[in-house]
């Protein structure tokens, strides 16, 4: 039977063995868990037991499209990797942009499985569907730039490159696997997953079509989906216009733009730094995504080089969170960190920290808050694993318990937060504390509804009702991932055409209760597994400084985050036990009766 | 200001001039707009419902204003307006799917808008072609339909803008009580403004 949306097809390579086998998915499957991060879930609970090392072989790198992958429906040429987090410990998965996935779709895989680990550096290449291992050679050492220019000079632009910098070579425990040059599958170190693999680099070029179960009603939706972006002052104009850093403003204006290791909530040079100041200054051009009409990256000139400017929450991280204002030296360090391969808020939220611990003359680090020069050269370390670097290189959670102050450092379960105070902001707070991968602003994406009004505006400073507007955030969006669609569009496009557009693909009826039925499934599942893997509901927390000290000035003055209750009504409202256990009639309900723990 | 938003924004929701989260209001300061934010429910505006961003140029605050700041803008840009409502009337928007224009009946709704052009468009919300074609109608006439869609209104303060289209809307339930009753009307006076 023909498939439509998907292929139903995996490649599964053993880098121990060098074994590259096809093997068929089960309709069933891609039917149940869509692709992207649904069937990555699927997968890592399947194959990678929860007590593996996760930069062992028993760790395995789960590449996935969706069925939307290559189609024509706005911000759908994204990828998603999963695997356990060497970061976290958790379930992880991360998806970025690009073309890189559209590539892969077109080499007729929906998934790619790399498992095991190599003995020497090696390059993965799979061209029309043809899929060989090859030395890596020289390419080993190299940065992203380097590995990805001296890749598509040999081999032509027609391939896409997913690579490692030093940083994932080193497996820097926030080191990321950066795609089509400077797009970032960041967070958990997946990168450093893929280093321990020793595989520097997956190159993909393909022409298969993706097939479309029904054309005209896709281009329908398509052409009425693309009205609303167009319609839409955020995605006309907003992104278009700044770019993610368009956010900066609002967010200092709030009071919840955390400076200096979010001790405090407001940046008082939060206008050198903004959209509007990267417009008139560094701006030198704009670049998006396969089949995106926002197009929000930055290009930026700094001196003579050109480069991806930062986002927002790289701006802030690389910026603020360590008293920064100096926006060529932040765009830099941006750039920096996308050669090395590391991700972008775990870098800055750790030096950050090591920034205060040397304040608190707790630990000596060298850091101060500020040093402009000292952030370039601590990311330089980090990824070279030299010096203050070899410490840093664990992660914020890490360096500040071995030195016995866990309270300073701003992450949830080893994952560093982003670029908001949730002290401000309690859905957001919540949605940190109950994040399954970690301190992440994207899991619920509370942005929306606390401070975008998207769908609705809610009190931001209310605890009330946050539980279920969580709940429902986190399940849609992980529905949307593996769809895989840019959270971006979700701001201008409902929900109801991502289930129009999945049947379209695919031929089969969804509406927009399977996404969130499906939402549901795949957040229990990565619960699931993090309980097996240890992370249980002690780590849904936050750290100290946002529960016990209120914001010191500005509009959120006085604030903390007042996490118990809420805490205890999303578990009641999860179908959880006072434990954060998924009781036995809600996973029989999800029908993941078979995933127990 | 923020009385005044309140206070027409009220008026515009208790006389089902708008639905729940329907319409929008803004006030042109120089160079400066204030509209109200997307979503923003007008019958109870708060001051984080009133987004000031520039009239010309896009700041970080377009990203929270309402979906029609790009008609808006060109109406200011394209008119000495100040003040800019927009509101979906139900009688207006449901004579504007029959008719090109609207030409009142009633002797207050002649004298005040004489005739209420309406006009259609492919795209109606946050719509590019209503900002080239908006302006130059607003020009001319104090309020102009959008077929289907509703009334975009301009005057010099809020309230002015507000009166053209409450008188609308009035001017239109008049029309459609007249048609239900299937009479002839005696009084044809109105009629000379066909052509205003």
């Amino acid at each position: 039977m023909s498939l439509y949306g998907w292929f139903g097809k995996a490649l599964r390579v053993n880098l121990t063995t060098g074994n590259i086998k096809e093997e068929a998915i089960e309709e069933k499957l891609l039917e149940e868990w869509l692709g992207g991060r649904g069937l990555g879930t699927h997968m890592v609970n399947q194959e990678v037991p929860a007590s593996c090392d996760p930069l062992g072989p028993a760790n395995k790198l789960v590449f996935v499209t969706g069925p939307l992958t290559g189609s024509s429906f706005p911000g759908s040429g994204r990828f998603s990797v999963s695997a356990k987090s060497p970061l976290t410990g958790t379930i992880f998965d991360s998806n970025a942009g690009g073309i890189w996935g559209v590539r892969l779709k077109r080499c007729g895989f929906d998934m790619l499985m790399l498992e095991g680990a190599a003995t020497t550096p090696v390059i993965l290449s799979i061209r029309d569907g043809v899929a060989i291992l090859e030395e890596a050679g020289e390419l080993w050492g190299k940065d992203v730039i380097e590995t990805t220019h001296a890749i598509t000079k040999k081999l032509g632009k027609d391939v896409s490159v997913a690579c490692i910098g030093v940083a994932g070579e080193n497996q820097v425990k926030f080191a990321a696997i950066m795609n089509d040059g400077h797009r970032a599958l960041g967070r958990g170190g997946l990168g450093a997953v893929m280093g321990a693999k020793r595989l520097k680099a997956v190159v993909v070029s393909g022409n298969k079509k993706v097939e479309m179960a029904d054309p005209d009603k896709m281009d329908l939706i398509v052409y009425e989906a693309d009205k609303w972006i167009k319609a839409n002052p955020i995605t006309s104009k907003g992104l278009p216009e700044f770019g993610t850093p368009v956010l900066v403003n609002l967010f200092n204006e709030m009071g919840v733009f955390p400076t200096c290791n979010f001790q405090g909530s407001q940046f008082a040079n939060a206008g050198k730094i903004s959209g509007e100041t990267i417009a008139e200054t560094i701006y030198s051009g704009r670049k998006g995504c396969y089949r995106c009409p926002v197009q929000c990256t930055r290009m930026v000139k700094i001196g003579a080089s050109t480069m991806a400017g930062p986002e927002y929450e790289s701006l802030w991280a690389l910026g603020p969170e360590c008293g920064i204002d100096d926006l060529e030296v932040i765009a830099e360090a941006n750039h920096l960190c996308n050669r090395l391969g590391l991700d972008t808020i775990s870098t800055g939220v750790t030096i950050g920290c090591a920034m205060e611990l040397e304040e608190r003359k707790l630990l000596k680090t060298g850091l101060k808050f500020g040093d402009a020069a000292g952030i370039l050269q601590a990311i330089e370390q980090i990824a070279n694993r030299e010096g203050v670097g070899e410490l840093l290189a664990e992660g914020s959670r890490r360096m500040a318990e071995d030195c016995g102050f866990a309270r300073y450092s701003m992450q949830v379960k080893g994952l560093e937060l982003p670029a908001y105070d949730p002290r401000g902001m309690q859905g957001m707070g919540l949605g940190f504390a109950t994040s399954n991968r970690g301190g992440c602003h994207l899991r619920a994406y509370m942005v929306g509804p606390e401070a975008l009004g998207v769908p609705k505006m809610v009190d931001r400073f209310s605890t009330g009702g946050k539980a279920g507007l969580t709940i429902t955030q986190q399940n849609i969006n992980a529905a949307v991932d593996s769809l895989i669609i840019c959270r971006f569009i979700n701001l201008a496009v409902s929900e109801e055409y991502f289930a129009r557009a999945l049947s379209a693909a695919t031929g089969i009826n969804y509406q927009p209760q399977d996404l969130h039925r499906i939402g549901e499934r795949i957040w229990n599942l990565e619960r699931l597994y993090n309980l097996q893997a240890g992370v249980d509901s002690s780590f849904d927390t936050l750290p100290p400084r946002l529960l016990e000290e209120p914001i010191a000035e500005g509009p959120s003055l006085g604030r903390t985050v007042e996490l118990k209750p809420m805490l205890a009504e999303y578990y009641r409202f999860r179908g959880w036990d006072a434990a954060g256990i998924p009781t036995p009639e809600k996973l029989q309900e999800l029908k993941l009766g078979e995933y127990s723990c | 200001m923020l009385k005044d938003f309140q206070k027409l924004g009220r008026d515009l929701f208790l006389s089902g001039l708008n639905s729940s989260h329907s319409g929008n209001l803004s006030v042109r300061y120089g160079d400066r707009i204030v509209i109200t934010r997307r979503g923003s429910m007008l019958g109870h505006l708060e001051e984080r419902d009133l987004i000031e961003t520039g009239l010309a140029k896009n700041d970080s605050k377009i990203i929270l204003a309402s979906t029609e700041i790009g008609v808006h803008r060109a109406i200011y840009k394209g008119t000495s307006a100040l003040a800019v409502v927009h509101a979906h009337p139900v009688h207006a928007i449901a004579l504007s799917l029959l008719e090109d224009q609207i030409i009142p009946v009633d002797s207050e709704g002649a004298y005040l808008l004489h005739k209420i052009p309406v006009i259609g468009a492919e795209h109606t919300i946050g719509s590019q072609e209503l900002e080239k074609s908006l302006p130059g109608l607003l020009s001319k006439y104090k309020i102009v339909v959008v077929r289907g869609h509703g009334s975009f209104a301009v005057g010099q303060m809020l309230e002015e803008a507000y009166q053209w289209t409450s008188s609308l809307e009035q001017v239109c339930r008049i029309i459609c009580l007249t048609r239900t009753l299937q009479g002839e009307i005696k009084d044809q006076r109105s009629a000379k403004f066909k052509d205003w």
